[in-house]
């Protein structure tokens, strides 16, 4: 765990207890908007709820993913590469939400 | 370790002792859970943009989600979102101070495989249409 270990440990708890409610959620609907077709798949994220709810599952998760993959680096990586590959996991997490907030935006406002 | 004799103390025994436990598996579990559903995330980000941004890219995505390595993925990230939720609400019930006794721990061990293997039957069969 890094120096502030016990705003990342709150954070990842916090973040877990948001998760949970939109997991459920996410497992209701993905698998149908995962299979549907180009015009459905896009009037799906496009309503406001979904939008709303894929767009907090995929930040909550980025930042989830993002504290919980740095503790397995820590745990598992002891030489230089542990820097570059926790430099990675935050680009990987930065680009996630990028990418994630600017699809369903273009989605929602400017398909 | 400076003085060489150090290196000829006896080691630890636990190879030998280790044994199966559930409890065990479901900590394995959660982590190996944990990255899946990591490289899950970022390949769903893959399939938002195409749909977004890039038409062409949505195609290739929704190719491969229709392939039967597309279903493997689809079940295997199911599972492991049901997996990984069910035994976390086990984590954060533990970090609440309870549940710690060991017969209460293999059994919500049990319980977490068994419903997380039921959730993804029921999601895989409702999603695809009731004729998966
Ligand atoms: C959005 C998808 C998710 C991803 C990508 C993800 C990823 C991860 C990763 C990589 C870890 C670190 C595992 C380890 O250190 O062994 C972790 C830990 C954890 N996750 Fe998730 N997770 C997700 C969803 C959830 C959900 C829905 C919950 C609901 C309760 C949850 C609860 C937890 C908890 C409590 C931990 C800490 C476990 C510990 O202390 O060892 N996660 N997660």
């Amino acid at each position: 765990m890094s120096k502030k270990g016990t705003s990342t440990f709150i954070l990842q708890r916090a973040s877990a207890v948001l998760l949970a409610p939109l997991s459920i959620w996410f497992l209701f609907e993905i698998v149908s908007a995962l299979t549907a077709d180009y015009a459905t798949a896009r009037a799906w994220v496009a309503a406001p709820w979904n939008a709303l709810l894929l767009g907090a599952f995929f930040i909550i998760g980025a930042l989830h993913m993002r504290i919980g993959l740095a503790e397995i680096i820590v745990d598992y990586v002891h030489s230089w590469a542990k820097d570059v590959f926790l430099f990675i996991n935050w680009l990987a997490a930065l680009g996630l939400i990028a990418a994630a907030a600017w699809s369903i935006y273009t989605l929602s406002f400017a398909g | 370790m400076a003085d060489g004799a150090a290196s000829k103390r006896p080691l630890s025994p636990h190879l030998q002792i280790w044994r199966f436990t559930v409890t065990l598996a479901a900590s394995i579990t959660h982590r190996g859970t944990g990255v899946v559903l990591y490289g899950g995330l970022l390949l769903m980000a893959l399939w938002v943009i195409g749909l977004a941004l890039n038409p062409a890219l949505f195609a290739t995505v929704s190719a491969i989600i229709h392939s039967p390595l597309g279903f493997i993925l689809i079940a295997g990230f199911v599972w492991s979102l049901s997996f990984h939720l069910m035994n976390g609400l086990r984590h954060l019930y533990w970090d609440s101070g309870r549940g710690f006794a060991l017969k209460t721990a293999t059994m919500t061990a049990w319980l977490v495989y068994i419903a997380a293997t039921l959730a993804t039957a029921l999601v895989i069969w409702a999603g695809y249409g009731g004729s998966a």
